[in-house]
């Protein structure tokens, strides 16, 4: 079989047998996108033809049309609110992260480890866990069915407090905000002019992971934003999963185009977002 | 580091360009007279062109309808939160004939629409359908229409099986479930049936195998003291083992109602037969779609006559625009509005006049092969009487339909199924 | 898991940003800053947690020991009457068994294959960033989208898997219908997801293996299956069971994968038999449909419990498996 015998083949040489693999695997891993463009791009008849439908049709735009008159699934309004509740979110995440992250990794103050602790603590705490009074709380604030709901109590993270406390911990020289007291700097100013730009690689991908997981999140929004006309793009999509004129390709065409900022946005910062993950693993 | 900040900085106009643009999009409630009412719905209402006459008459006001198509099992959940947290209801919600004893508790969460001028519209119902709209004295819905039994058939399919396919003659092969069981045989086992089963399957057929035995107690899973009667209504049992009988037959295609599935099912044509109150029948023809115009037909329901379904229109106190929901809800509830809800999708009308009224009485159904609609449903409607319904009734439902479900999918016997069901549906009830 | 500092990167100390000229020297105000400074940076995630973090933990366990619905309101204390009552719960232990098997069904062959593609990953290869964006992608898909995706490859007429297996002379499978056939679809949903992210967690790990250890155990004559067993695999412990209890804390809260694999219909029950629903998907069908407030955050704490005994339970099994040699951490 083998066409090429290395004499001395050492364990991290890619034969033929990674390279096919590691394809097959990818091929695995796109095929569902591949098929939700296949679909999304035919009538709804099609996906009840056999054999199935394997490549893409022409009527993309078509169904792109209908999903946007779609009255109950309020797509549009779905979009726009992901775009708000998301970006609003990351950039609070990264804000309020990085300034403490700043504080625990470079600041002395009384207990600066226990909260620390503390912090990573919380991260271990399921979510659902609080779902019940966290709903409880929102219908006291009349915040049910609002945005500020699936806002405000994600503005800040464990996660990203932690993940810009090790970044900032080897990125930023104590050195450098030492000089930069000495020059009169307030501590506001060191964050500001001396840290958060040095912080601004690990700030990225945290913003990127922030975009994303906020943009997929579901069961909160599914369980306090009621209202068809105020929620996010994703449960637009159960919507439009669940009504019973169930037209799978335009089904489909929301789901591809809910899908696609986030393709978008991995495919320009691949690279950051892998080194992200994997970064934040090993110091985990 | 410059790309990313630059990356960064597309990102972030990207995102101010979308909170910009919300402002532009504006609000649907506007000041200058522009009103939007929303009406939430399950099923099929057929008040389109209701809506547009309503419109017409009063500028400014648009009417959106939520919930087309949906089953009662997402629908109650959903209106139950919105009561019950005094937001995301629509202006007018629909409220079942099962679900109504559900929301009575709650009337004070309902417009009394007696305040709106309802008062004299008394006489456009049967009495019955005014009466339950009532809770404490204030009216909390007016009805909509009531669900007189047929089965609903396909031509083309029983032609195909060497079956008859006159209405009148098919009606003459079932005069009992257990005719209708057997015709199902005849049509499975004849050499072309055109791949189709028999029955849609077994959910939909044992509600309305239900809604016929309960007529005679007046129940179903509660008794009128809102006692849970599941085991001890005589009506369930019996309507559950007809339902065992027929999926033992091979008969069922299978489909639980109001799933994707299901209405993919009426397109490829799936199945011959189905059992469907009137409202059932803009219900098929929504699904079918217009490629099977003439296909169907309707025939009498085995074992005769019954009355599934029909519907409340309610103001929940939530709403901004109570007034103009009112107006709207009596509009749509009127002998006009409901002779509307009738021609678009079938809905037999609760009101007198409209029964009378020549465009129902004499009513023919071009879809359904011309079938006489009238004669089917209107004729019978005036007897109709209502079954009475218990506080958890869907919840109970739920799970006997899902048990029914597990035979059919060949994961319990009918007996294992039953006792499941018994057992399932006190938890529920509890 | 415990927190470890990585070996600095020095390249990237020094900022961007020009020195700002001196201020005046204030003093005290430089003291105030000195003093409250780090209390007020880190002060927004503690007011926010507390407020939609903490306060709703605590309220839940309150709420547990009470009598609460929507619609009646708070019924009173009932002691731990909502505990007793679910532990007699069939339906409740009917979704503990679902999760556990999704759970098993879809960790254990995902931390396997992870670990192999990470290893295949590990070699030196062309288009080194392709392959690793190519099985992470599926990560940065919402839940919400592979489950419609995949509902529909699941479909029981129209289905491309039921189309693909009839080539092998299989009879289409009523995926929902079954339990096991619904668990295998949910699994495969998650794995799908998540493969690729755990491989290149582990990846990580594996690139701060010393490549001189491999090549003494060649010499030695150590095949290559050896030594992944023998040296990479123990060396990987810790991101090992960083992956596991994440895959834990993820899995055993599941939740839409089932509910949106099981269609428009009572979707919530997790089928007819309630074969996929999970104890997450019960918690909601407690507590926001049947509107059981007390019951459901009973559930809650329970399930708490159970990612705490779980995680406790993984963190020695992975000692065990990966056991033996100490000198994992980097």
């Amino acid at each position: 079989m083998s066409t090429k015998v290395k004499a001395t083949k050492r364990p991290w040489d890619a034969g033929p047998v990674t390279y096919i693999a590691l394809t097959i695997l990818a091929l695995i891993s796109l095929f569902p996108f591949y098929w939700m463009i296949v679909i999304s791009t035919r009538t709804n008849d099609a996906i009840a033809d056999v054999p199935p439908p394997l490549l893409p049709g022409g009527r993309f735009a078509t169904n792109v049309a209908h999903l946007f008159d779609n009255y109950e699934a309020h797509f549009a309004q779905g979009l726009i609110n992901s775009a708000i509740v998301s970006t609003t979110v990351t950039l609070s995440v990264v804000f309020f992260s990085s300034l403490a992250g700043f504080a625990f990794a470079k600041l002395r103050f009384a207990g600066r480890n226990r909260l620390l602790l503390f912090i990573i603590g919380t991260m271990m705490v399921p979510i659902q866990l609080g779902l019940i009074p966290q709903y409880m709380l929102m219908v006291k604030l009349g915040w049910n069915n609002e945005l500020q709901a699936v806002i405000v109590p994600f503005l800040v993270s464990g996660f990203g407090v932690f993940m810009m406390r090790q970044y900032a911990d080897q990125a930023v020289s104590d050195e450098l905000i030492e000089a930069a007291r000495v020059d009169g700097c307030s501590t506001w100013r060191i964050y500001w002019n001396v840290v958060l730009p040095a912080l601004r690689p690990a700030a990225a991908v945290l913003g990127l992971l922030t975009f994303m997981t906020t943009w997929n999140e579901f069961i909160w929004p599914f369980v306090v934003l009621n209202d068809p006309g105020n929620q996010t793009v994703q449960l637009s999509l159960r919507l439009l999963g669940t009504t019973y004129y169930n037209d799978f390709s335009l089904v489909f065409a929301g789901t591809a185009i809910a899908t696609l900022p986030l393709l978008v946005v991995f495919v320009v910062f691949g690279r950051q977002i892998i080194s992200g993950i994997m970064e934040g693993a090993v110091k985990a | 580091m410059g790309a990313t900040t630059r990356r960064l900085a597309a990102v972030a106009s990207v995102a101010v360009l979308a909170l910009t643009g919300i402002s532009a999009c504006g609000d649907d409630e506007g000041g200058d007279g522009n009103v939007t009412l929303t009406v939430d719905v399950f099923g099929q209402f057929g008040y389109d062109e209701l809506y547009r006459k309503f419109e017409a008459s009063h500028p400014g006001v648009t009417i959106k309808e939520r919930g087309t198509g949906a089953n009662l099992s997402d629908y109650s959940p959903k209106l139950t939160q919105y009561l019950a947290t005094n937001a995301g209801a629509g202006d007018i919600v629909a409220i079942e004939e099962g679900l109504l004893v559900q929301y009575k508790p709650q009337a004070d969460k309902f417009e009394n629409l007696l305040d709106h001028g309802a008062g004299d519209k008394k006489a456009n119902f049967l009495d019955w359908k005014w009466d339950l709209g009532m809770a404490d004295g204030k009216l909390m819905g007016l009805g909509t229409d009531v669900g007189g039994l047929a089965m609903c058939y396909r031509q083309d399919l029983f032609q195909k099986a060497g079956l008859p396919t006159n209405r009148d003659e098919v009606s003459k092969l079932w005069p009992t479930w257990d005719a209708y069981i057997a015709t199902g045989e005849r049509f499975k086992s004849a050499p072309d049936n055109g791949g189709a089963s028999f029955v849609d399957g077994a959910t939909n057929l044992f509600e309305a195998i239900l809604k016929q035995n309960g007529a005679s107690v007046g129940y179903t899973f509660y008794d009128k003291s809102n006692k849970l009667a599941v085991d001890s209504n005589p009506a369930v049992k019996q309507s559950w083992d007809t339902t065992m009988k027929m999926i033992n037959a091979g008969l069922s295609a299978n489909y639980q109602s109001w799933t994707d599935q299901w209405v993919a099912g009426f397109k490829q044509s799936k199945f011959a037969t189905i059992a469907c109150p009137a409202w059932m029948t803009g219900v098929i023809q929504g699904n079918a779609g217009d490629g099977l115009t003439g296909k169907w037909d309707i025939a009498t329901v085995p074992g005769g006559g019954g009355n599934w379904g029909g519907s409340w229109l309610g103001v929940p106190k939530q709403g901004k625009n109570k007034k103009l929901a009112a107006e709207l809800a009596i509009f749509l509830t009127s002998p006009e509005g409901q002779l509307g809800g009738w021609k678009a999708k079938g809905t037999l009308p609760s009101s007198p006049q409209a029964l009378d009224d020549p465009s129902v009485k004499d009513a023919t159904n071009a879809y359904f092969s011309g079938a006489p609609t009238g004669k089917i449903f209107a004729a019978g409607a005036r007897n109709l009487k209502p079954l009475h319904y218990g506080p958890k009734n869907l919840a109970v439902q739920d799970q006997v339909l899902n048990a029914s479900r597990t035979v059919e999918q060949k994961q319990r016997t009918p007996d294992q199924a039953w006792t499941q069901a018994v057992a399932d549906a006190k938890k529920a009830a509890a | 898991m415990t927190a470890q500092i990585t070996r600095g990167r020095h390249d990237r100390g020094s900022p961007d940003a020009a020195p700002q000229p001196p201020a005046p020297s204030r003093h005290r105000l430089t003291k105030i800053d000195l003093k409250f400074s780090p209390y007020i940076f880190i002060s927004p995630f503690f007011i926010i947690f507390a407020i939609f973090g903490a306060f709703p933990l605590a309220y839940t366990l309150w709420v547990s020991l009470r009598k609460w619905d929507l619609l009646g309101g708070d019924g009173g204390f009932v002691g731990l009457d909502n505990y007793s009552a679910i532990l007699k719960d069939s339906w409740f232990w009917n979704a503990v068994y679902n999760t556990f098997g999704i759970f098993l069904l879809a960790t254990i062959p995902q931390i396997l294959l992870a670990l192999v593609t990470a290893y295949w990953l590990n070699k030196k290869l062309r288009a080194r960033t392709a392959f690793r964006m190519g099985v992470l992608v599926p990560n940065v898909t919402s839940v919400a989208a592979v489950a419609i995706v995949f509902s529909q490859l699941f479909g029981r007429d129209f289905g491309l898997i039921n189309w693909l297996i009839g080539f092998v002379g299989i009879d289409p499978i009523d995926w929902p219908a079954g339990r096991y056939s619904a668990w295998f679809a949910v699994a495969t949903m998650v794995d799908w997801r998540w493969t690729g992210y755990h491989a290149l967690i582990l990846l990580a790990a594996m690139q701060a293996i010393p490549k001189d250890l491999y090549e003494s155990a060649s010499i030695d004559g150590a095949s290559a299956l050896r030594q992944f067993w023998q040296i990479t695999v123990p060396l990987l412990r810790p991101t090992l069971l960083f992956s596991v209890i994440i895959a834990t804390i993820g899995g055993l809260q599941l939740f839409t994968e089932p509910l949106l694999f099981n269609g428009s219909n009572n979707a919530i029950l997790g089928g007819s038999l309630r074969q996929s629903q999970t104890v997450a998907m019960y918690l909601y069908e407690q507590g926001f449909t049947r509107f059981n407030f007390g019951y459901g955050a009973a559930i809650a704490w329970l399930l708490f419990l159970l990612i705490i005994i779980v995680s406790l339970a993984n963190l020695v099994l992975v000692r065990r498996l990966a056991g033996g040699s100490k000198g994992a951490e980097q």
